[in-house]
């Protein structure tokens, strides 16, 4: 079974430029040239990164690249191959991005806060689906200020938040919000460069994103910006250099002691 | 009239008057009350607490880092490793969200086993907490060794089907390691008995105890607000009166099938938290007693299982209700049999966080007893 796949089990991230491209390369630049250098006051939606990302619209379900009509994407899934056999050709590097069905959390999101961009897909859920939007950087803290307030979506709990290293994609953050009224939930994602890893602090608006983001920052080097106490939390005092869990500190890869069993079908059956 | 004793002249001469400062206490990290490796730095003025700084990190290994590189088989021991308390939990979550990036149907066998173990295994936290609890309310261990003898019971069963007594890795992606043991409904029918008596025999000790009702009313009171807004979660959360526990709201495994309440506080305070713990103690043993009742026979692992695990791209945060609170595994894949990022939202972690919150204005004795009430392990802080 997949004999020939087993042969390389880690697609390294690094593999090459030519594996599918990074969901928001334009957004992450026009992001950057707009910011030119040094974020600043970290309120406002701005409407210049608008137009330059968002291509015009502000429900970005005709705007991103991957993004599919609800009823090819459901024949698309229908048609992915089976996670347990990958198919013999390259295996995608990206999930397909699915638009959120009408009357999603994020058009509550998008109905309260117009003028921001926002690219909404559907993400796997322990049950079903669960909605993320990606907006950009200094629009984060109105994006979590409306997603807590608005009485629609009262998204008033804190889940999770943590940073991601894309490489080439550079560094996401991701929010996983709650709302325990309606039992509904959203992800939030945003994404920086390495020259300028600056996300605005959500502290003030959700005191639990305190720790989280120290340790984000930990670990991460992602900066966040109105912290009022962005100190080492999990590493030691002095470390503020070193970023343990970016991609450019790979680990020894563990000797896989049955590997070889594994590989050349010894023991089938067994265990 | 008699000579007063020499240093006790009742006239203060003004430019020997001490200055009042405020004193920093360190505590920690090698302090029993701070449950682990754990510091904090309190600034005294008398016994009131005015600021506290907690210090973590003196057992973080990387953990997450160590998933990246670990296939998923693998992973599963790390997750025992991280949350060292409540164990089946934490494998729970990561071949919950293993197998939903899989899309592996588990059969009915292993969820029903997998439910009586992780309620088991709160059981055994749990009791773990009260006998921890009684400690650091001044109970000298009599609480410790009432709520231990009741912990090795349940240890022994975990011991019989998994072959190991702390760190199990029985959950496997798909189902369970192996089969249990032919006298597994028996022996948990048994483990039932004795931990229902335990249970009773901590609430006679505890819950009526003058004492021990001082020690805990009235401290580390949190708002229902309050806590939402830090993020707190599981019986703390619960304490201060929102009825939000996992195993009912987010159903996830087969917990939709059982009938169980979720004990609510209403002051939020210390005491509320140990009461909420001990009633979910009562409801673990409802659960278990529903899944035994239920539990069919059948495989334990899907009948097309694939032998090398090997996810599509995509992300999933999957979570489960562990006795600490929300266990939150956030694993996005690039495809390939190892996560690109395993991110573990432990429960102790966030709780911790609103330590500070909770006990500036307190007395200092009562730091200790507010920490204890949130029920950390220090591993699953640090990770």
């Amino acid at each position: 079974m997949a004999e020939g796949e087993d042969e390389q089990p880690t697609p390294t991230p690094h593999a090459s430029g030519a594996s599918a491209p990074p969901p928001t390369p334009e957004e992450a630049q026009a992001e950057q040239a707009q910011d030119a250098g040094k974020s600043t006051a970290a309120g406002e939606p701005s409407p210049a990164f608008d137009t330059a990302a968002g291509g015009g619209g502000r429900k970005s379900d005709s705007t991103g690249p991957p993004t599919v009509a609800p009823e090819a994407a459901a024949a698309a899934k229908a048609a992915a191959p089976k996670p347990a056999r990958p198919a013999k050709e390259a295996e995608a590097k990206e999930a397909p991005r699915i638009a959120p069905p009408a009357g999603s959390v994020n058009e509550l999101l998008a109905a309260a806060l117009p003028g921001v961009a926002m690219q909404a897909y559907l993400v796997p859920a322990l049950r079903g689906e669960e909605v993320a939007v990606e907006v950009g950087r200094d629009d984060i803290p109105a994006v979590l200020t409306a997603a807590r307030d608005d009485p629609r979506l009262e998204l008033t709990y804190l889940r999770c938040l943590s940073g991601i290293d894309w490489q080439e994609g550079g560094l996401e953050v991701v929010y996983h919000l709650l709302s325990m009224n309606h039992g509904h939930q959203l992800t939030v994602k945003t994404r920086v460069t390495y020259d300028d890893p600056v996300v605005p602090s959500a502290t003030s608006i959700f005191p639990a994103a305190d720790w989280h983001e120290r340790e984000t920052r930990d670990m991460f080097g992602i900066v966040f910006d109105g912290h009022l106490n962005l100190v080492p939390l999990l590493l030691p005092e002095d470390m503020t250099d070193h970023f343990p869990l970016r991609k450019d500190n790979p680990l020894q890869e563990i000797d896989e002691w049955q590997g070889e069993n594994l590989r050349d079908g010894a023991g089938e059956g067994d265990e | 009239m008699t000579a007063r004793a020499k240093g006790t002249s009742s006239v203060v001469v003004e430019q020997d008057a001490p200055e009042i400062v405020d004193i920093p206490i360190n505590m920690g990290p090698q302090h029993p009350s701070t449950h682990g490796v754990f510091r904090m730095v309190l600034v005294v003025s008398g016994e009131k607490v005015l600021d506290v700084t907690p210090h973590i990190g003196y057992m973080h290994r990387g953990g997450e880092k160590l998933m990246e590189a670990m296939d998923f088989r693998q992973g599963i021991g790390y997750a025992d490793r991280t949350e060292y308390l409540a164990q089946f939990s934490a494998e729970l979550g990561y071949v919950l969200a293993v197998e939903r990036l899989m899309e592996i149907e588990v059969p009915e066998r292993a969820q029903y086993v997998r439910v009586i173990l992780t309620e088991l295994n709160r059981l055994s936290s749990h009791f773990m907490f009260m006998g921890a609890f009684g400690i650091d309310s001044g109970l000298f261990g009599t609480s410790f060794t009432y709520a231990f003898r009741e912990r090795e019971y349940l240890q022994d069963v975990f011991e019989e089907v998994s072959g190991d007594r702390l760190m199990y890795a029985y959950f496997r992606v798909g189902g369970l390691a192996w089969e249990v043991t032919d006298n597994f409904v028996e022996r948990v029918h048994d483990v039932m008995k004795t931990s229902a008596k335990g249970i009773q025999d901590l609430d006679d000790l505890l819950t009526r105890n003058e004492i021990f009702m001082a020690r805990c009313q009235n401290i580390g009171s949190f708002s229902a607000q309050q806590a939402i807004a830090n993020g707190l979660s599981g019986p703390i959360l619960r304490a201060s009166g929102v009825p939000w526990d996992l195993r009912k709201d987010e159903p996830y495994s087969i917990y939709e099938r059982f009938r169980f309440e979720v004990p609510v506080g209403h002051y939020g305070d210390v005491y509320d938290r140990y009461l909420v713990r001990l009633e979910e103690m009562r409801q673990s043993l409802a659960i278990i007693e529903q899944a035994l009742e239920g539990l069919p026979e059948g495989p334990i692992v899907p009948d097309k299982m694939p032998r090398r695990l090997r996810t599509p791209p995509g992300e999933v945060y999957a979570k489960v209700e562990s006795p600490r609170g929300e266990w939150g595994v956030y694993l996005v894949s690039k495809g390939g049999d190892k996560p690109y990022r395993m991110k573990m939202r432990s429960p102790s972690f966030c709780n911790l966080s609103a330590l500070r919150e909770m006990t500036i204005g307190q007395y200092l004795a009562d730091a200790v007893m507010i920490l204890g009430s949130m029920d950390i392990v220090l591993c699953d802080v640090d990770r």
